[in-house]
């Protein structure tokens, strides 16, 4: 039995375009197509459109793992803490004897407390450490050239080695007793 | 890895220096007199670094039993101790009946219908079997080791999954990352006996299953991980994640076109079998066809069984088109169906909303507005950057390189655990506490970077080196490294480049070790019941107090007397002091809390009336202007206003602040300084120096002298403070007999 959506004028979608017209011959036992083709239909002539459902295909692999990569980046910088705490961009400290304001990156104090842009830059290590062993492995690939695996490498290498560093060096900084 | 690289019996000439290194190895290795094929070499190996992995889980978390003593931490744990006590005792039939009327007086509590009992029953069940066996140990020896027990198994368990997802390796690097991460370190140390400790040890467990079931398509497999399940329902609460996740991977499975066979029968018998098999846990009940949480599982079960349908019909049919239309009008129908009854169903009451607890994963701004007594727990508040620093170290770095290669090689496995580990990390963000189930993922993701980076890595060097030889050994030991052999040989550059990278994610492991134990010893190891801090040579100085509390109060209070305290103290004085309390850690009953809230807010003659109505007897306030303890009842007052005022009206908050600050100095507000709480707390504190130079009465917690120094108590009198005034308990004095 053919479904209700398929009248044997022309189209509401397009994809069925062809295959109604193809089925047009048949007969249909469907009392209620029958009904529409005499009640409107015999007098009114729908006019022909050409519309086409937008096709829904699934995105490629390296889309999803680019987007995959941001989420991992807003959520490691502590995003959803930004969002509810509403802690400031950046904090500030008033120097005792000149009375300038000087401003605070790292909120010292607790480990669960951060300022956004604190947040923010230690995600983007984290993420860059990712990006460098990737680099890596792209390096190692066999269908590049020379010059393309060895600049990939040199890059994956200094991303590793400076993320693992700078990541370090914002711990130590936010907590004074780290390590000791 | 060296061992299993060249064949054991015919040995190359030695020609270059790693074959030399392979012959040193050859000429001191055990294996070598025993004449072991390669393959004995690799098991032996590595059934000896899982051993040695399974101790180093274990001994890696008795940092506090070795410095303070074998005893139970934190709060929600004495809960615990004190029903499997009761379930040794008094057999399982008793302790699944049990009305306990020594907590939330005068309303009890139904303990057998509100407790996940999986944790009580494992180590109740140690227990047996320890004295089965003649070991004379006691139910709290067991208790305080059943966490370390099950991480060690847990690793185990991680070895699996990551031979199951990636390769043998992969599980390996696994298990070691797991066995020391601090992520799951915090909640499974020894005498952390909380639900936790074992429901890590199912949720992995249940997902190897699941997987392995998904993977073969075997029937036993997936009942396998349907007990799995049942072990972790009842075990945790966080069972919701896992009927949850499983849905959604089955979805994103069909969405992306991989379905099959193996995956209609994995899922279907899980959740069937698991969904019966949860219903028995009296805590849970009828909720997986009644609450809103579970409706994903059974929205995706009945998808499946239409799948099922329509491949059945399109391999009857032999004519396309007509398939099609019959496809489009069978999933129209299923899904308006599907949408109808789950709107039916809502709109009628049957099916619950999302409670609060795990609305406000979804929403993280839900409970700051509407439930303070979920915001109001430390625990969950969401995580800042260094938290995931603190409990990560450099997987966080590892992570993504780990996401790339699970998306280089796709399949119905590492999409499993690709999800797993987003959908944990993302709620790990929003609450501190699920950093703990977001553990396992980011191990095996982890895992699989390491694995992957180092096999290519020792692939350049292997290469080289046989490339070196590529003459001379007969037969290439693997078909894979003889085709690779004619990399750049020319390049002694890229072999020694390798060594060095070698060398270096052998620093970054040894980095991260060292993290791990460092992060143990120093953050995660206090059993918060006692108290540590250096004194002034930099000697360690041990505050005992909570337990003093509980002892006076065990042996100095009648057996009936009631304590009326703030509900973090609940469970510990149930347990140890062996007394009824009025509010505890389960805080099921907002209203009875928020009485609490409104009595410790008001002015002692109100809270007078309170008490007398509730039979409080003696009332347990927590104080730390001695030590500087800043975890005390002070800094926590301003919830007790929150929830009181959630309910009863007339506690307003602004009364209690100064231009939106909180002071207790002489600024403070004048309902702030008349309080019960500030009485209590206060109480005679005005003529002691806590501090050299600083004036009598100066709160070291807060920093500042205290605005009200000379406070007379009517309807209370002091009954026991402790040495130092960390605990003080007060008793309620009868009503007077004389007008």
């Amino acid at each position: 039995m053919r479904a209700k959506s398929d009248n044997p004028q022309p189209q509401a979608t397009g994809d069925y375009s062809t295959s109604s017209l193809s089925s047009a011959t048949t007969t249909s036992i469907d009392p209620i197509y029958h009904i529409l083709r005499i009640l409107p239909f015999s007098f009114l002539r729908p006019p022909r459109l050409r519309l086409k459902l937008p096709s829904l295909s699934l995105p490629s692999p390296n889309l999803v793992f680019a987007f995959v990569l941001l989420t991992y980046f807003m959520v490691v910088s502590g995003i959803v803490y930004d969002i509810i705490v509403e802690p400031p961009g950046i904090g500030s400290t008033q120097d005792p004897y000149t009375g300038a304001v000087r401003p605070v990156v790292f909120m010292s104090g607790r480990v669960n407390g951060q300022y956004i842009i604190e947040g923010l830059s230690s995600g983007f290590m984290f993420l860059l450490g990712g990006i460098g062993i990737i680099l890596l492995d792209l390096a190692l690939d066999r269908n590049r050239p020379r010059t393309v695996k060895s600049s990939y490498a040199a890059a994956g290498i200094s991303s590793v080695v400076l993320s693992y560093v700078m990541s370090m060096l914002f711990v130590r900084i936010k907590i004074p007793a780290y390590l000791r | 890895m060296a061992a299993s690289s060249k064949p054991g019996s015919p040995r190359p000439p030695p020609s270059s220096s790693s074959s030399m290194a392979q012959d040193l190895f050859n000429n001191f290795s055990f294996s070598k007199t025993l004449k072991l094929k390669t393959k004995q070499q690799e098991l032996l190996i590595r059934v000896t670094v899982l051993t040695l992995i399974y101790i180093l889980a274990f001994i890696t978390r008795l940092f506090s039993v070795l410095r303070y003593e074998s005893m139970i931490h934190e709060f929600d744990p004495y809960f615990n101790y004190r029903t499997t006590l009761y379930l040794t005792k008094n057999g399982f039939a008793e302790f699944w009946n049990w009305f306990d009327s020594e907590s939330w007086y005068p309303l009890g509590r139904i303990i057998g219908g509100t407790l996940y009992p999986g944790l009580m029953l494992t180590a109740a069940a140690l227990y047996w079997v320890l004295r089965f066996l003649r070991f004379a140990v006691h139910i709290r020896e067991v208790c305080v080791l059943t966490a370390p027990f099950f991480a060690s198994n847990t690793t185990l368990v991680a070895y699996f999954f990551g031979k199951e997802i990636w390769d043998s390796g992969a599980g390996i690097v696994a298990a070691a990352l797991i066995a020391i991460c601090p992520g799951y370190i915090s909640r499974s140390v020894a005498g952390s006996y909380d639900n936790e400790g074992v429901a890590i040890f199912a949720l992995l467990l249940t997902f190897y299953l699941f997987v392995k079931a998904v993977n073969t398509g075997s029937l036993a497999w997936a009942l396998a991980s349907a007990f799995g399940y049942f072990y972790m329902v009842s075990a945790w609460g966080g069972y919701v994640f896992i009927i949850n996740l499983v849905p959604l991977y089955v979805l994103v499975l069909l969405v992306t076109g991989r379905y099959s066979l193996r995956l209609y029968v994995a899922y279907n018998c899980m959740y069937v079998v698991g969904m019966l098999l949860a219903m028995q846990i009296r805590f849970v009940g009828f909720q997986h066809v009644q609450s809103g949480e579970h409706m994903a599982a059974m929205g995706v079960f009945f998808l499946l069984q239409v799948f099922f349908f329509l491949d059945w019909v399109r391999h009857l049919l032999s004519d396309a088109k007509l398939f099609e239309a019959f496809l489009r009008i069978t999933v129209t129908g299923a899904v308006s169906v599907g949408a109808i009854a789950l709107g039916v169903g809502t709109a009628s009451g049957y099916i619950s909303p999302w409670t609060g607890r795990f609305y406000s994963l979804l929403d993280p701004t839900y409970a700051k507005d509407h439930i303070p007594i979920i915001a109001s727990v430390s625990e969950h508040q969401p995580t800042a950057w260094s938290s995931f620093m603190f409990d990560f170290h450099i997987l966080l770095i590892l992570f993504p390189a780990g996401l790339y290669f699970c998306f280089k090689r796709l399949s119905d496995a590492t999409i499993f655990i690709v999800m797993y580990g987003l959908t944990s990390m993302y709620f790990a963000g929003v609450m501190v506490r699920l950093i703990l189930v977001a553990t396992p993922a980011v191990c095996l993701i982890s895992a699989i970077a390491v694995s992957a980076t180092v096999k290519n890595l020792t692939r350049l060097v292997r290469s080289q080196s046989q490339a070196v030889q590529s003459g001379s050994s007969k037969g290439a030991s693997t078909a894979k490294s003889s085709s690779k052999g004619v990399i750049d040989n020319s390049q002694p550059f890229q072999r020694n480049g390798a060594i060095l990278l070698l060398l270096g994610a052998f620093y970054l492991l040894t980095r991260y070790a060292i993290h791990c134990t460092w992060v143990t010893s120093e953050a995660y190891s206090s059993p918060s019941i006692v108290l540590a801090a250096r004194g002034a040579h930099g000697n360690r100085v041990i505050f005992d107090d909570y337990r003093e509390a509980y002892f006076w109060l065990r042996q100095n209070t009648p057996p009936d007397a009631k304590v009326m305290s703030w509900w973090d103290y609940g469970y510990q004085i149930t347990a140890m002091g062996n007394r009824t309390v009025i509010v505890d850690n389960n805080t099921w009953n907002n209203t009875h809390i928020a009485t609490v809230g409104r009595a410790m807010s008001s002015y002692e003659d109100e809270a007078y009336e309170i008490m007398r109505s509730l039979d409080v007897d003696y009332v347990l306030v927590v104080f730390g202007g001695v030590t500087g303890y800043s975890s005390d009842d002070i800094n926590k007052f301003l919830w007790m206003v929150r929830i009181g005022g959630g309910v009863f009206p007339v506690i307003k908050e602004p009364d209690y602040l100064v231009n939106g600050e909180y002071r207790v100095d002489k600024g403070a507000a004048p309902k702030m300084l008349n309080c019960l709480m500030y009485k209590l707390s206060y109480y005679r504190f005005g003529e002691l120096t806590t501090e050299y130079g600083k004036p009598p009465g100066f709160d070291r917690a807060r920093g500042v002298e205290i605005g009200n120094k000379d406070i007379k108590l009517e309807y209370l009198e002091e009954a026991f403070t402790t040495q130092n005034w960390i605990v003080r308990i007060y008793k309620v004095k009868p009503p007077k007999n004389r007008w």
